[in-house]
């Protein structure tokens, strides 16, 4: 039996306001409930695949589906109800003045009453072991809190497809693992950006290595991330075991 | 200077924080404190700028709301004494360009320049304080849906409501490049002139770059120009009566002047 793909993306290119090739002939597929690790040196493009597959850094060629369905100028903006995408900088993505209202501010652009949204957020908190954040100014959080509070605002929309751009930087040990478990029991589609290679082996079945804007290779996880010839060769490098 | 600006604007990110406090004030409707607050501020700045005594009730207002609200006083203090050296500064000027006697209290002469720089000392607090109290026991989210409803364009309560955040992540890109700088010039205090062109340059463009990614986030969790909050608009009684007995308490302060009759006693000010 085939799974569905979730997400599908054939030919994606992008080129920024001053001629530079962030993208260059991007072509994959995720399936439905699938774990993807994203990987690659920095600058390599991981970043703008997930900024450009919700509309932020716009494509200049090439199709994007989720759910079979072709994204296009008119479809982008209605894109968010099904791809949540948790940003590289947690300072990027929270804004309000209290933890609970940027857990709900995504959940009140849904138009859920207020309930659904109370019942929702407390469960996010719960799931994130940041219940005692509730009511904290997330400017004065420490980054691996803000960190917390920026995914489980994504995760409280329980969005379809889970983009993650760097999730574990800033996170401390019992954080990072508690991620990796949260992750794991998700039910949706997720493609994760990482530079943590040991991560993406104990998470993700697959991996897209990614070497300057281009797909070098896209595999199993435990074949791709054992081929060190490979992974040096795209600037990476798994870390020494100590 | 700007590590002081910064911590003012941390001061009234905290003040906001107090709007989820469980007082009869925190739960009246938003657009009562507001419309209380408004007529409170065109009562205060009506008065003719020689007029002193006639300010003094208007104190009541707020000193009576900060204490029904619970509301800490020290952080609306110390906003207070942020803005007090731009007062000082337009109050100075007036004594220098007003110099016009207007009495004297034994034999020292007060000019209407000294009454006027008084005067424009009391208004700025009590409006000051009075739009700190605002913001302590409404947040200024629910404020700004509040304008929507009022039929104000929606436009323009966002622009106010993005500025407004915008404001503290200027501050916030500002503390930032103010610490770079100074661990790398210990010696220097502040940033030096020389530099204050590269840095200002800076600061606009990072604190817009960020401001831009706050908005790409927002529009990434279905953000399209209207911001909900948990607020539920439902009116009760006790709306009427604080609207009410504040509407006509200050009416009265507007139109009957009960310093009048304390002038008689001490011989008034002016």
């Amino acid at each position: 039996m085939t799974i569905p793909n979730m997400i599908e993306a054939e030919g994606l290119r992008v080129v920024c306001e001053d001629g530079y090739v962030a993208l260059s002939d991007v072509s994959f597929s995720l399936e439905s409930g699938s774990r993807t690790a994203l990987i690659g040196a920095n600058g390599a493009g991981k970043s703008t695949l997930l900024l450009s597959m919700v509309g932020v850094v716009p494509y200049t060629s090439g199709v994007l589906r989720v759910a079979n369905a072709v994204v296009d100028k008119k479809t982008f903006s209605e894109l968010w109800k099904t791809v949540g995408l948790v940003f590289q900088n947690p300072d990027d993505q929270l804004f309000t003045m209290k933890v609970v209202d940027d857990l709900a501010f995504g959940l009140r652009n849904q138009g859920l009453d207020e309930l659904e949204v109370e019942r929702r957020v407390t469960e996010t908190l719960e799931r994130m072991d940041i219940i005692h954040l509730r009511n904290r100014m997330p400017s004065r959080l420490s980054l691996g809190e803000k960190r917390s509070v920026a995914i489980g605002a994504v995760l409280a929309m329980e969005p379809k497809v889970l983009l993650l751009d760097e999730p574990t930087s800033f996170l401390d040990p019992r954080s990072r693992s508690l991620l990796v478990r949260t992750l794991a029991s998700l039910p949706q589609t997720q493609l994760i950006a990482t530079h943590d290679l040991d991560f993406a082996r104990g998470l993700c079945e697959r991996v897209i290595i990614l070497q300057k804007g281009k797909v070098q290779a896209e595999g199993k996880a435990t074949d791709l991330l054992s081929d060190h010839s490979l992974l040096i060769r795209c600037g990476l490098e798994l870390a020494p075991q100590f | 200077m700007i590590a002081s600006l910064f911590r003012a604007a941390t001061r009234i990110r905290t003040l906001e924080l107090q709007a989820d406090r469980d007082t009869f004030i925190h739960h009246l409707h938003p657009l009562v404190k507001m419309a209380v607050t408004l007529l409170f501020l065109v009562f205060v700045i009506s008065f003719d700028r020689y007029q002193i005594s006639p300010l003094i009730p208007f104190f009541l207002y707020p000193v009576g709301l900060a204490i029904l609200s619970e509301t800490k006083i020290r952080p609306i203090m110390i906003s207070l004494l942020t803005v007090l050296p731009f007062v000082l500064f337009i109050g100075i000027s007036n004594m220098v360009l007003d110099r016009q006697l207007a009495f004297t209290v034994g034999r020292i002469p007060i000019s209407y320049g000294m009454i006027s720089s008084v005067s424009i000392l009391l208004k700025t607090i009590l409006t000051v304080s009075a739009v700190l109290l605002l913001i302590s026991t409404a947040p200024v989210s629910v404020l700004a849906e509040q304008l929507t409803r009022l039929k104000i364009p929606s436009i323009l309560v966002l622009q106010l409501m993005l500025t407004y955040r915008y404001i503290a992540v200027l501050f916030e890109e500002a503390s930032s490049m103010v610490i770079a700088y100074t661990l790398r010039s210990p010696r220097k205090r502040g940033i030096a002139m020389r530099d204050m062109g590269v840095f200002l340059g800076n600061l606009l463009l990072r604190s817009m770059d960020r401001a831009d990614r706050i908005y790409h986030a927002m529009k990434c969790r279905g953000f399209h120009g209207k911001y909900h909050t948990r607020f539920l608009t439902r009116w009760c009684w006790k709306d009427f009566l604080f609207a009410g007995f504040c509407g006509l308490t200050l009416c009265f302060f507007r139109m009957v002047h009960i310093s009048l009759w304390l002038e008689q006693l001490t011989g008034g000010l002016r």
